[in-house]
């Protein structure tokens, strides 16, 4: 019997199509080893799902006739008895057992036999038409598919054993769907295009369910398709890990809100940020110079002046950054002017004017870029504060936590959302005499524009009386320091009297942040200014007594070969033999420039780092500590622990990123201090906050852009940029020390390489484009575009507030309606729940397109003729409809006037599933 | 094979627990195995205790709750297909599965999903989250962090938030409207039961 139902099969085969025709005739003669029997299986499978697809393409009759003729060829030739209609039936069915997973051998004979039994109740009836086999087909399916589930685990080495069975499953799904499509009431493109999917689906997965050479393509596509996904899961656990000080972060953040995370989140940005600056000095400048420049004592330039020589290695001259540092690499004046140095031909003197201006250039682009990408990220999710609360409530719990500190933080973190959304809450819900507000915060302003006017015009006196002072001797020590004693005081003071004023105006604490940053913003720059100023003066000065040195200098030079050549004639002279340490030099104001800059920063990162040791660390020691032996209650009473100062803290960073785009280009090792101070400080201000500081008394939620940042740090950037520019473009370089010496002008660098370089007509273009002819209608071109630009997306801007606000309008007219008819039909509610569900289901249809008379709205078409067709399709249509609660909307409102009576959409509840969950 | 088929024939009923349940072979010897490991004494079914060494669970303001909804009220002990049968809640949901008109909902479908967290919260089984069972929830997560005060605003306004038919409660319709737009299927899900 096997053998025999075997090659009936393979016959069966044949008759679907000529190529399977041939093919299986050709197995079939060498199919008589069971070896052969795999590969065959493959094809006949294949050639079973094709005439699958055949059928339900719903050739014409003809085509098919024409194949059962086919087959009964077949027949003939290969002397079978079975009827070729049978075969088809029998032949599809076993295409699926074939797909659904190999048997073992003693299984498929068992099987066989049912299947012989299943042809013989076919033949009773298999001679009828084709609807009947179909159907019969449906039948086998379903019989198949029961069946499946034991097959299954003997599927796969290669896949797991719940993937293959789902994967079955689902094929079968849709070759069930294939064959019941004609039945389907549905439209005929809606069918097509079910069908066409369908189609897809199964001959893209049929490969995976055991049929030869597909199976194994199959089961290696799977398995790379798991290794792949594995991989990106992995690869992406481990961007994550690659983020520096994620988890640091995610800490402060869960102990102390969002808005101190920002901080720190703005921090690792001006880390990474100043990682590619250092990179871009150290790489293209520093590097090149200390590799293959002149060493140390060669030149002038290189080496300590004889009168320093003594003191040159000092501590206390070394933290100056005089003596060996100020004839270092860190700082412009060591670097020669050599046109291109070592034997790479590296163009030293360029490329140090061409980072010094690509330092500015990325960061603008940086920030830029970064504002942009932050402003899309906060226009692109609404806030939906819908259910702000109860989602937290119901969803904030991580289940996957099985660590103790991690539970401890996601407590935490819990703690804190909520308490930022109770801050919120208590904003919106403030009901707040508003003329009273507002004159308080007119108030406000004013006093604040009154105290920055007269901080203002304090810097400009004390600046004025310390010039006066500058030409005086015999001075006090208060009036040496006046300076920066008033600035300092200032500093201190001011936040502080801004804040005290700031509560006049009440604000959300997240936007007080934002005024109080503007504000001290504004008084620190008075600090820029007085700091500049006395820089400026400094630089004039040095500007003139390099002049006098100058001509000193080349006057003496002129002497000494006026006398060489006197004394012996016919040489042209050789420089005179001065050691390097003797040689008069100017100051070289560039790297006074510098070495105040490194100054700054170097006693900024003291101070910020002693303030925090003394003001959190021992503050909190004191406050822990000194708690048992004291009067008053530390903790809760007077100095309490310390909050951690948001707004001092970005200020300060972005204060110091100004001093360093200012500062970098007169002293390359400005970058390299820079990140040592972001890398300590990251680490030093996430201990000193988890250790010594309280969370804020109102955590509030940072906005999710920090662009105000950015923004502070624009204009910082903006406002460094302008002397930096205004040195290379308009002052002369010193004439002995830096890679410029000897030019008029530090951008004449650019001029000289353009000259003898480049090919001769880059000069030309060069100059063309140079030519204010051409820059005017440039930048007229480009104020258009801005000015384009920018109405496009206010009309933009504008359009989003309306979807915005019309969205909310739904939300809130949907919410309303509900409300109505909850308070206004509860009896009727009640009634209903005690009617007998029977009577309801008959009642809805009438009731149900009733409603749709009262309510003019968006309804689904697809309701009607569901609820219509009576109950035996309604379970799916009313699961139809409530998928749109719109769409259902407007049906369950209750017909006001009328009396208790069921309800329209009642109908899913006579399901049995009981009133709730089908509902709304 | 061999073995897993023995695993499978020395389950009763697999089939169907497997109907019920829409988990495949290979997911049922998998539930066994994790089912037999947790039942360390080998009774063939497990007690409250057997949870509590789950660290996960351990960990969880409600973990006691999730281990409560293993057991039917007035029993002490959770045999095979029952903790088979609450797992399926997780199951994940079949995508473009079309829809059997007449075969019942899935133990896994999201009302069903949706059904099980409601009820991890209704502790007296009366169908409403009520303003005292918030309050329970909300100090095991949020503890002694926040005062008492707040605590009462937050659970006053969280049912305020939810509450449609202003009962002073959350029945299961509107906890299931309230979270209407979280991602449910994908938050109870647990992938390996795929």
């Amino acid at each position: 019997m096997p053998k025999k139902s075997d090659t009936t099969r393979k016959l069966e085969d044949v008759g679907i199509e000529i190529d399977g025709d041939v093919e299986s005739a050709e197995e079939n003669n060498k199919a008589k080893g069971k070896g052969a029997k795999k590969t065959a299986a493959g094809k006949r499978g294949k050639a079973a799902a094709s005439e699958d697809e055949d059928e339900d393409d719903e050739p014409p009759r003809g085509r098919r006739t024409a194949n059962k003729k086919k087959a009964a060829q077949a027949d003939e030739e290969h002397s079978d008895d079975d009827i070729p209609q049978r075969r088809c039936a029998g032949n599809r069915r076993r295409g699926k057992v074939r797909e659904s997973g190999r048997d073992g051998e003693n299984e498929k004979s068992g099987r066989k036999n049912k299947r012989g039994g299943n042809k013989k109740q076919k033949d009773g009836k298999g001679k009828g038409k084709d609807k009947d086999n179909d159907s019969d087909n449906d039948e086998k399916k379903k019989k198949n598919s029961s069946g499946d589930d034991s097959k299954s685990d003997e599927e796969d080495e290669s896949m797991s054993e719940g993937e293959m069975a789902k994967l079955m499953e689902e094929v079968e799904e849709k070759k069930k769907l294939i064959a019941s499509i004609r039945t389907k009431p549905w439209r005929m493109r809606r069918r097509l295009k079910v069908l066409k999917e369908a189609q897809q689906f199964v001959d893209k997965f049929e490969g995976a369910l055991g049929k030869g050479k597909g199976r194994k393509l199959y089961a290696y596509k799977v398995m790379m398709m798991k290794k792949w996904i594995k991989f990106q899961r992995d690869f992406e656990n481990f961007r994550t890990a690659c983020i520096p000080w994620e988890r640091k972060i995610k800490e402060v953040e869960s102990h102390f809100g969002s808005s101190v995370a920002s901080y720190f989140i703005f921090l690792r940005w001006m880390y990474g940020m100043n990682l590619v600056l250092f990179s871009l000095t150290f790489g293209l400048v520093v590097i090149p110079e200390v590799l293959m420049g002149l060493p140390y004592g060669s030149i002038p330039r290189k080496t300590v002046p004889r009168e320093e020589q003594d003191t040159a290695m000092d501590y206390s001259v070394l933290t100056d950054f005089s003596g060996y540092c100020k004839y270092s690499v860190l700082f412009y004046g060591y670097y020669n002017n050599q046109r291109t140095i070592g034997f790479l031909k590296f163009r030293l003197p360029l490329s140090y004017l061409l980072v010094g201006i690509g330092t500015f250039g990325y960061s603008l682009m940086v920030v830029i870029r970064t504002m942009a990408k932050n402003a899309d990220v906060g226009g692109g999710d609404g806030e939906d504060n819908e259910f702000t609360f109860a989602w937290k409530m119901f969803t904030s719990w991580d289940y996957l936590i099985g660590n103790a500190e991690t539970a401890d933080n996601k407590y935490a973190s819990i703690t804190t959302s909520f308490k930022e959304s109770i801050v919120d809450e208590q904003e919106n819900q403030k009901d707040e005499n508003i003329h009273l507000r507002r004159f308080l915060r007119v108030l406000a302003n004013f006093f604040i524009t009154c105290t920055l006017g007269g901080s203002g015009y304090l810097i400009y006196f004390v600046v004025k009386r310390s010039q006066e002072f500058s030409n005086m001797d015999n001075l006090s020590w208060y009036e040496k320091n006046e300076l920066e004693i008033i600035m300092s005081l200032l500093g201190l003071v001011g936040p502080m009297l801004f804040e005290t004023i700031a509560e006049l105006e009440e604000y959300h604490p997240r936007i007080a942040l934002k005024w109080q940053l503007g504000r001290i913003f504004a008084l620190f720059l008075g600090n820029l200014y007085t700091f500049l100023l006395a820089l400026f003066d400094e630089v004039n000065a040095k500007l003139e007594e390099e002049e006098s040195i100058k001509n000193a200098s080349i006057w003496f030079m002129k002497e000494y070969y006026a006398n060489y050549s006197a004394n012996n004639p016919n040489d042209t002279g050789t420089p005179p033999p001065v050691d390097p340490a003797d040689v008069i030099r100017g100051p070289c104001w560039e790297t006074t420039v510098g070495i105040e800059f490194v100054k700054l920063t170097v006693s900024d990162i003291q101070v910020t780092y002693l303030t925090i040791l003394i003001g959190d660390f021992l503050r909190a020691l004191i406050v822990r500590f000194l708690n048992y032996c004291w009067c008053w209650d530390l903790e809760a009473g007077w100095p309490s622990y310390g909050e951690f100062d948001i707004s001092g803290n970005v200020l300060g960073l972005v204060f110091n990123q100004g001093m360093i785009w200012m500062g970098a280009f007169y002293a390359p090792g400005l970058v390299g201090i820079n990140v040592l101070r972001l890398l300590t400080s990251m680490y030093y201000q996430c201990w000193a906050v988890m250790a010594c500081n309280v969370p804020h008394e109102r955590v509030f939620k940072a906005s999710k852009s920090n662009n105000f940042y950015m923004g502070l740090l624009l204009l910082i950037l903006f406002l460094s940029l302008l002397p930096v520019v205004y040195t290379i473009m308009s002052l002369p370089p010193s004439f002995d020390c830096g890679p410029f010496s000897g030019k008029a002008r530090m951008f004449d660098v650019i001029m000289e390489t353009i000259d003898l370089d480049l090919p001769a007509f880059m000069g030309t273009l060069f100059g063309y484009v140079a030519n204010p002819g051409l820059i005017i209608p440039a930048v007229l071109l480009m104020v258009l575009a801005i000015y384009y630009l920018n109405s496009v997306s206010e009309a933009y801007q504008n359009a989003n507030m309306e979807l915005k606000k019309k969205m909310q309008m739904a939300r809130d007219e949907e919410k309303n309606r509900r409300n109505n008819k909850d308070s206004t039909n509860q009896v009727m509610k009640d009634l209903e729940d005690l009617l007998p569900n029977r009577s309801l289901a008959s009642h809805a249809p009438p009731e149900n397109s009733a409603g749709k008379k009262h309510d003019q709205g968006g309804k689904s078409p697809k309701v009607k003729p569901g609820t219509a067709g009576g109950g035996v399709h309604l379970q799916k249509d009313v699961s139809l409809a409530s998928a749109n609660p719109n769409a259902r909307g407007p049906v369950t409102r209750a017909p006001g006037p009328r009396g208790p009576g069921p309800l329209p959409g009642q109908p899913g509840a006579s399901r049995g599933q009981g009133p709730p969950p089908r509902r709304q | 094979m061999g073995s897993t088929n023995s695993t499978l024939l020395k389950i009763p009923n697999v089939e169907v627990l497997m109907q019920e349940t829409g988990f495949s072979p290979a997911h049922i010897i998998r539930l066994h195995d994790r089912f037999k490991a947790l039942d360390k004494e080998g009774r063939g079914y497990l007690c409250p205790q057997d949870f509590g060494a789950i660290k996960e669970l351990a960990m969880n303001p409600i973990g006691d709750r999730i281990i409560g909804a293993f057991f039917s009220p007035g029993k002490e002990t959770v045999d095979f297909h029952t903790f088979v049968k609450i797992l399926a809640h997780f199951r994940p949901v079949d995508k473009d599965r079309p829809k059997e008109p007449n075969s019942l909902e899935p133990i896994n479908s999201r009302s069903n999903k949706l059904k099980f967290a409601f009820q991890l919260y209704d502790q007296d089984k009366d169908g409403k989250i009520s303003r005292d069972e918030l309050l329970k929830v909300l100090r095991a997560m949020l503890g002694m962090q926040v005062t008492e005060e707040q605590l009462e605003s937050i659970a006053d306004r969280t049912i305020q938030e939810a509450d449609l038919d202003r009962d002073d409660a959350i029945s299961f319709e509107e906890f299931r409207k309230s979270l209407e737009k979280v991602n449910i299927d994908h938050k109870m899900s647990i992938r390996f039961l795929r």
